[in-house]
């Protein structure tokens, strides 16, 4: 088959405005036998940087079927240290290979003195690590010649030193570097729940026109001397609080793609499926809506 | 104030077994203690950290036991934590880590068998390439044949053990029969492993192959590959081993 036929065949890069999940190896076959009715995918970048073999290799046959979005957990934006760029020319090389219709990021750091912690910590908000991000920001934007969207973090913990609000700080990142954001309602939940913050309030800062895609997972809560703290572990439904989140921030912020992730005890194709269908039927319901309002205004 | 780099360089200490004493006043305890809330940190680093290990070392894993696997797991997590953030790659010191341990020093081949789950998995995870074929090599005229040097398929590694570790890995394959064991006096093995398409493949080979195998890896010519090994091969088993070796795909081109 010649280049050009075989680009005709491939699916549309862009993320459509419904319910995907998060791709895991174990649901590979699956998902080729049975096309599962979900409208894109999402990887995590770097299970797929290697030179060759079998996990590139599903990647790329998903991507004649699916959109797919890269998902990073491991360009450490927020770290004070410099952006690796062996990391940063896998990452280029990644998005050559499979087209993404969203390349994201956290906000967050995992590396330091040369370790990568393989955890998402959350920044210190000062005017230092709003220079240091924005700038790896600018750089990563740069590298790919494409915008970013940042992911607002999950937090278990807040540093004396920190003076700007989470909220604002992100979008003092989008105004500066002209990414947009990666609303995921399950982390504003947990941290609002962590920190006795109020999740709507948190909602109701983010401009509608910034947020491109939303995240929708399940956490664990872990109770230490007495007093409980969400961990946003993926290994669980999505909560009927979130769920409730969710609602409210479509009505909010508006219909966009919504990723359903699910990392630690994974469970069969059909529940992450499930869940995304639950996901579409919100998203339809506020499309109705939307549809309403514009017909009437 | 810390700066961003003093915090980050602290803070990962403690998320690779420092007291979090280190980040006292920098943390909000807000009804915990600081340290409460950074133990949610280490333990994300060293479960997640000790599970990748798990799946790559899922043999070494089986062999040891859970808990003792999990004990070893993180002490090298802390010691040698990752330097890049695909964990597919992360393991590579792992078996001379397992080597230098006393409490592994009366099982040997543990450190031998994770260094075959290594290189299966660096095999794995190699650049695709089509392997050369016997075809390839028949247009050559039979007197250059030893001139010329093959380079490896980018997937080609080797791994020896005086233990017979090939049988290990297949007693941990799926479907093996589990009544069967391994008799640890069976004798070494020298293996080459790779994936010349999509699946990884371990070839057992005598001792000649081997050197064979390993010389023309290395960038030896065909003519120096034969030269190394000892007087006692005939031409014949020479070219069975040469076939075998195209044949498993371990060449990716005539140089």
């Amino acid at each position: 088959m010649d280049q050009q036929a075989q680009t005709a065949q491939r699916s549309t890069s862009s993320i459509p405005a419904r319910a995907g999940i998060g791709l895991k190896a174990q649901h590979y076959k699956d998902i080729l036998e049975h096309q599962p009715d979900i409208g894109w995918l999402e990887v995590h970048s770097e299970n797929y940087m290697a030179d060759g073999g079998p996990a590139l290799r599903w990647l790329e046959a998903m991507r004649e079927r699916f959109p797919i979005s890269l998902h990073g957990v491991g360009m450490s934006l927020g770290s004070a240290g410099p952006l690796d760029p062996h990391h940063l020319n896998r990452l280029i090389d990644l998005k050559s290979r499979i087209e993404p219709g969203a390349v994201s990021e956290h906000l967050s750091w995992s590396i330091a003195n040369g370790a990568y912690l393989n955890d998402l910590i959350a920044l210190p908000y000062t005017e230092e690590s709003l220079f240091v991000f924005s700038d790896h920001v600018l750089e990563m934007q740069d590298a790919l010649k494409r915008s970013v969207l940042i992911e607002n973090p999950s937090s278990y913990l807040r540093y004396e030193h920190s003076v700007i609000p989470e909220p604002e700080f992100l979008l003092e990142v989008v105004k500066r570097t002209e990414c947009n954001v990666l609303l995921d309602v399950n982390n504003v939940y947990v941290s609002a729940q962590n920190h006795g913050f109020d999740a709507h309030d948190y909602i109701d800062q983010i401009p509608a026109d910034k947020v491109l895609e939303y995240h929708m997972a399940g956490h664990s809560e872990t109770v230490i001397g007495g007093r409980s703290i969400r961990v946003d572990d993926h290994g669980a439904p999505v909560c009927d609080a979130v769920w409730d989140l969710y609602d409210y921030t479509i009505g909010k912020l508006g219909v966009k793609p919504t990723l359903i992730e699910w990392d630690s005890n994974i469970p069969d194709l059909d529940v992450l499926v499930s869940e995304a269908h639950k996901a579409d039927a919100i998203l339809a319901r506020h499309l109705i809506k939307e549809d309403a309002h514009a017909f009437v205004g | 104030m810390l700066s961003l780099a003093e915090l980050q360089s602290k803070f990962s200490d403690v998320s690779l077994g420092a007291d979090g004493e280190v980040l006292s006043g920098v943390i909000i305890g807000d009804g915990f203690a600081p340290e409460q809330r950074l133990q949610i940190h280490r333990n994300n680093t060293t479960i997640l950290l000790t599970e990748a290990l798990g799946a790559t070392f899922h043999i070494v894993k089986e062999l040891v036991g859970e808990e003792f696997f999990t004990q070893v797991a993180r002490s090298f997590v802390r010691t040698q934590p990752p330097t890049s953030p695909c964990l597919f790659e992360y393991g590579q010191g792992f078996p001379s880590f397992l080597q230098s341990l006393p409490a592994l020093s009366a099982m040997a081949y543990i450190a031998d068998v994770a260094e075959l789950e290594w290189q299966w998995n660096s095999a794995l995870n190699a650049a695709e390439a089509q392997p050369l074929v016997a075809e390839d090599l028949a247009v050559l005229p039979a007197e250059e044949l030893a001139e010329h040097s093959l380079r490896p398929h980018p997937s080609t590694r080797f791994v020896t053990s005086t233990y017979p570790i090939q049988q290990i890995w297949d007693m941990h394959q799926d479907g093996a029969d589990p009544d069967q064991g391994v008799d640890l006096d069976d004798g070494g093995d020298a293996l080459l492993i790779v994936r010349p398409h999509a699946d990884v493949a371990i070839h057992s080979l005598p001792p000649n192959a081997f050197v064979f195998a390993s010389r023309l890896a290395d960038g030896a010519t065909i003519g120096e590959a034969f030269g190394a090994l000892d007087g006692i091969e005939t031409p014949e088993n020479l070219s069975v081993y040469f076939a075998e070796l195209i044949a498993a795909g371990m060449f990716e081109k005539i140089q």
